[in-house]
């Protein structure tokens, strides 16, 4: 077993007149099955299904000296020169004694991370995978779209994590996700540790049908200026919560480089708006985002970082928990565990009269490319619906701009709850 | 690990079908320094290998599995096969096996021993000393500096006697710079790259660094104080890097053949060849040029990656292909096929993709010797002012996306200066988006020599590859109602 040859390794390792004195190892075994769709051809060379097995092992060596390494294994590597390897780790090595964290034995939450239905797809059971590809062609013909793309993936994986301090740890996780683009528009899909209920999958290609179907009209009128816009969850996802978790990153925080800066957090004085919370559960069962412990060893808890709009924690790993003050806290892995909560969320059919000559934006370009230190934002959104008498109007084309951080400090900000989404929407206004 | 794959191809064969085995390892170290202190530092070693089994009736399955050994390989192959065979319930595309000339070579830049004797502890110093360097010219700005050196290796076999070995070396050095203080925070970053382990103790390339970063600091510093630049549409000028973005992101990917069933530049599933896409004095060129950042001799099916002029002048001419979808396409077999790691399936992809234009006006000097200030007189002297009294100029690249169905790109630059004859005004960065036959064709003038060294990452379809490319020093694009600068 590589993992077990691994830890052998380490445990006596020495070079040079260096030996390891502590250390922490996590290894994960994957077995995962993948298959896509493009253009309507499923499996195709560009998009095959794709069997795949893997084994990786990440670990921190603190050496008799102090110096500490950090680095990744995988099989091959541990199979024919795990001594190289671990010199090499040892050549790396460096000065920094907020790395050298080594977790003790510690109460592990029991969290629901694993289906027998999804271990079964990533074994090779391909029955449910092909009862929804055969929903997801109804619905593509129902609506007349000449073409979809997607990808369906069942994945199981066995984790261990033992440290020299006596911390030895296991989990077995599934993890299902798939996606479906119709028309080359927009795209919708799941992700979680068991299949989503067959009706929720229908429900959710039905939604994604209908708003696909109304880009292809266009708007009578396009809204620009100032204007009230409400971000769909997707986008909420892709532009809104990576910024900020960015900014609520711990080693952004400790060296300059984020918004916030670290004198701000525990402060009384909020940075948001004072009705917003951000948080997140890992404890939730057979989230995506759940799980029971980090791979440093920290057990799961629900933590909250921004309460009221104040901040309350940079999202902190051992070494720069360590080295600001605080304790770690949970990791979020996915969307499914964060949650971005405001007071009475708007319904849509609310938030469309609330916005109303305004527009819906459903998918944005360049989210990844904003300057999120400062939260100023420059995003095209060719996938946009005007929003006219509190109604849903055609597409339109529009390029937003604005700075993030004063929208979620705005009076005019809503949280808006779209059905199917645990994200919700944001509705502000920016310019069009 | 060479006999494994000569029984892996024996084994498919035997059986009827077609394999394509690619084995890798890419092994990578990095160095991580802020505030004159380590980080991080760390190497890996990435390896394993990719079966791609063909059936004769031309289902596709991929497998992959890191470590190379032979019994859990085999029985991998096994189900491979298996899974190939039994496909039907899926409804597995089927798509003829496609001819491809068998090939024997090997591409293996000499020095790759250097990359063996990287000192991580003597990195981290000299990331240090450029660190201080370039803190002394632009204080109160926090500094993130960091060093990566890779070879990524490769060796594919296919079951007609193809057998390719190649190792792209890559070395990277990036600062990114953070205005301070309790004003409002601005980051930008900056990168040089090169083939050689040395980089960080190069001269050239070391000092390029420190003027790169001292200028990205001087930009993040000065960021807070400037004005947003107004909407709309303008004379534009875009550099060298901004330039790789808009041939990159608004041709590259729509010439990439997988997609010729959803792209602009393809009806019903054929590439568009010959159609007019731009002005008749510009041409867009992707290649592998060696040392170059993603650099790739072979594609990932072992055949040799040709060069594939895009545009010339101002048609259509060349794709971007592999083997299953050049003849779908209509298109040239130009062996454009990259995969990410041995786990992925290769798509047809850019290398180093560039924009060159006919009659480019003279530029003396190094490109980074052009502030906005020097650039200004560069277009006053060429007339260019005349014509356009006041011209917006966009500087750096920092990500772009594309729609190849429908055409429309956006990417993001790091500064945008008003340049006018009453001198040039700071401005923060804006999305430039729009139609991307509109923005070729707008391409009026070029100034300077080619510099194809703008680093990117390319991240279709999930998987990502190293991209690079470039143009002339500057592009001057008319003013189009197809594109713009920022909201309306």
């Amino acid at each position: 077993m590589p993992f077990e040859r691994l830890l052998t390794a380490i445990a006596g390792f020495g070079t040079g007149g260096a030996r390891v004195r502590d250390w922490s190892v996590y290894g994960a075994e994957t077995r995962r099955l993948a298959l896509g769709t493009r253009d309507r051809e499923t499996g195709g060379p560009h998009a095959p299904l794709n069997l795949a097995e893997s084994f990786g092992a990440q670990f921190l060596l603190v050496w008799d000296d102090g110096r500490v390494s950090a680095g990744e294994i995988d099989r091959s590597e541990i199979g024919s020169g795990v001594e190289a390897a671990l010199a090499r780790a040892r050549s790396a090595a460096y000065d920094d004694p907020d790395a050298a964290a080594v977790l003790g034995p510690a109460p592990i939450p029991e969290v629901p991370l694993h289906d027998p239905g999804v271990a079964r797809i990533a074994s090779g059971e391909a029955g449910p995978i092909a009862a929804r590809l055969e929903r997801i062609r109804e619905r593509v013909a129902e609506h007349g779209f000449w073409t979809w793309s997607g990808s369906m993936v069942a994945a199981e994986s066995r984790a261990r994590l033992v440290t020299s301090a006596g911390l030895d740890a296991g989990v077995v996780t599934t993890f299902w996700a798939w996606n479906a683009t119709f028309d080359g528009e927009l795209a919708d899909g799941f992700r979680g540790r068991a299949e989503d209920p067959f009706h929720d999958f229908d429900a959710r290609l039905l939604r994604l049908g209908n708003l696909v179907s109304r880009l292809r009209r266009p708007a009578a009128h396009a809204p620009s200026g100032l204007r009230p816009v409400i971000l769909h969850p997707h986008v909420v996802e892709s532009f809104v919560l990576p910024i900020l978790l960015g900014n609520l990153d711990g080693a952004s925080v400790a060296h300059g480089e984020s918004h916030f800066r670290a004198s701000q957090f525990g402060s009384p004085d909020p940075v948001l708006r004072e009705d917003l919370t951000l948080r997140v559960d890992p404890l939730e069962p057979l989230k995506a985002g759940s799980y029971r412990f980090t791979p440093e060893g920290v057990p799961a808890a629900a933590c909250v970082y921004v309460r009221r709009g104040r901040l309350v924690t940079p999202v902190l790993n051992l070494k720069y928990a360590r080295r600001l003050g605080w304790v770690p806290t949970a990791i979020p892995r996915e969307y499914d565990t964060l949650h971005l909560e405001g007071p009475d969320p708007l319904p849509v059919e609310d938030a469309l009269l609330e916005a109303d000559g305004g527009a819906l934006v459903l998918h944005v370009l360049g989210a990844h490319a904003q300057d999120a230190t400062s939260g100023d934002f420059s995003l095209s959104a060719p996938q946009a619906l005007a929003i006219e008498k509190a109604r849903l109007g055609g597409r339109i084309r529009a390029t937003l701009s604005g700075n993030l951080f004063a929208a979620l400090r705005s009076d005019a900000l809503r949280v808006v709850r779209f059905e199917g989404f645990p994200t919700p929407g944001l509705l502000f206004e920016c310019r069009l | 690990m060479g006999d494994l794959g000569a029984e892996l191809v024996r084994r498919a064969r035997a059986v009827g079908m077609m394999l394509v085995w690619r084995a890798q390892s890419r092994s990578t170290r990095r160095v991580l320094v802020t505030g004159g202190r380590t980080e991080d530092s760390r190497g890996s070693v990435l390896s394993g290998q990719g079966l791609q089994i063909v059936t004769p009736d031309g289902r596709t399955v991929l497998a992959s599995r890191d470590g190379f050994d032979p019994d859990p390989t085999l029985a991998l192959l096994d189900r491979t096969i298996a899974a190939a065979t039994r496909g039907g319930p899926l409804g597995l595309h089927r798509q003829r096996v496609p001819e491809m000339p068998a090939l024997s070579a090997r591409e293996i830049p000499e020095g790759l021993e250097a990359f063996d004797r990287i000192d991580p502890t003597a990195a981290a110093r000299r990331l240090a000393e450029i660190e201080s360097e370039i803190a002394a010219s632009v204080p109160g700005v926090t500094l993130r500096l960091s060093f990566q050196a890779e070879v990524d290796a490769w060796r594919i076999l296919r079951s007609d006697g193809t057998d390719v070995l190649y190792a792209a070396p890559r070395c990277t050095l990036r600062v990114t710079a953070t205005s301070g203080g309790d004003r409002e925070r601005h980051s930008v970053a900056a990168a040089v790259a090169g083939p050689d382990p040395a980089l960080p103790w190069s001269d050239g390339p070391a000092a390029l660094l420190v003027r790169r970063g001292t200028a990205a600091a001087e930009l993040a510093r000065a960021l807070p104080d400037a004005p947003p630049h107004p909407a709309g549409t303008f004379p534009l000028v875009i550099d060298y890097a901004l330039a790789k973005g808009l041939a990159h992101e608004a041709f590259g990917h729509a010439a990439e053949a997988d997609g010729f069933r959803s792209s602009i530049l393809a009806r019903d599933g054929r590439f568009l060849a010959g159609q007019t896409v731009g002005a008749g004095h510009v041409s867009i060129v992707d290649e592998p040029v060696r040392g170059d950042y993603a650099w790739q001799p072979f594609s990932a099916n072992g055949l040799r990656r040709e060069r594939a002029t895009i545009v010339d002048h101002g048609r259509l001419a060349d794709a971007l292909s592999d083997p299953w979808s050049a003849e779908p396409g209509g298109v040239r077999l130009t062996g454009a096929e990259r995969a990410e790691s041995y786990r992925h399936a290769p798509i047809p992809r850019m290398s180093n993709i560039r924009i060159e234009v006919d009659g480019a006006l003279p530029a003396p000097g190094a490109f980074d010797e052009y502030g906005p200030g020097e650039l200004r007189d560069l277009l006053d002297r060429a007339g260019i002012l005349r014509r356009h009294p006041r011209i917006a100029f966009l500087s750096g690249y920092s990500g772009g996306q594309v729609n190849t169905a429908t055409g429309d790109f956006v990417f993001h630059c790091k500064a945008i200066h008003a340049l006018g004859r009453e001198g040039t005004r700071l401005h923060r960065p804006a999305i430039f988006s729009g139609s991307m036959l509109g923005a070729l064709g707008a391409i009026r003038e070029a100034l300077g020599p080619l510099l194809l060294d703008a680093i990117g990452t390319c991240g279709k379809l999930g998987q990502s590859v190293p991209s690079s490319g470039g143009s002339h020093y500057f592009l001057v694009l008319d003013p189009d109602p197809s594109f713009r600068l920022g909201g309306s």
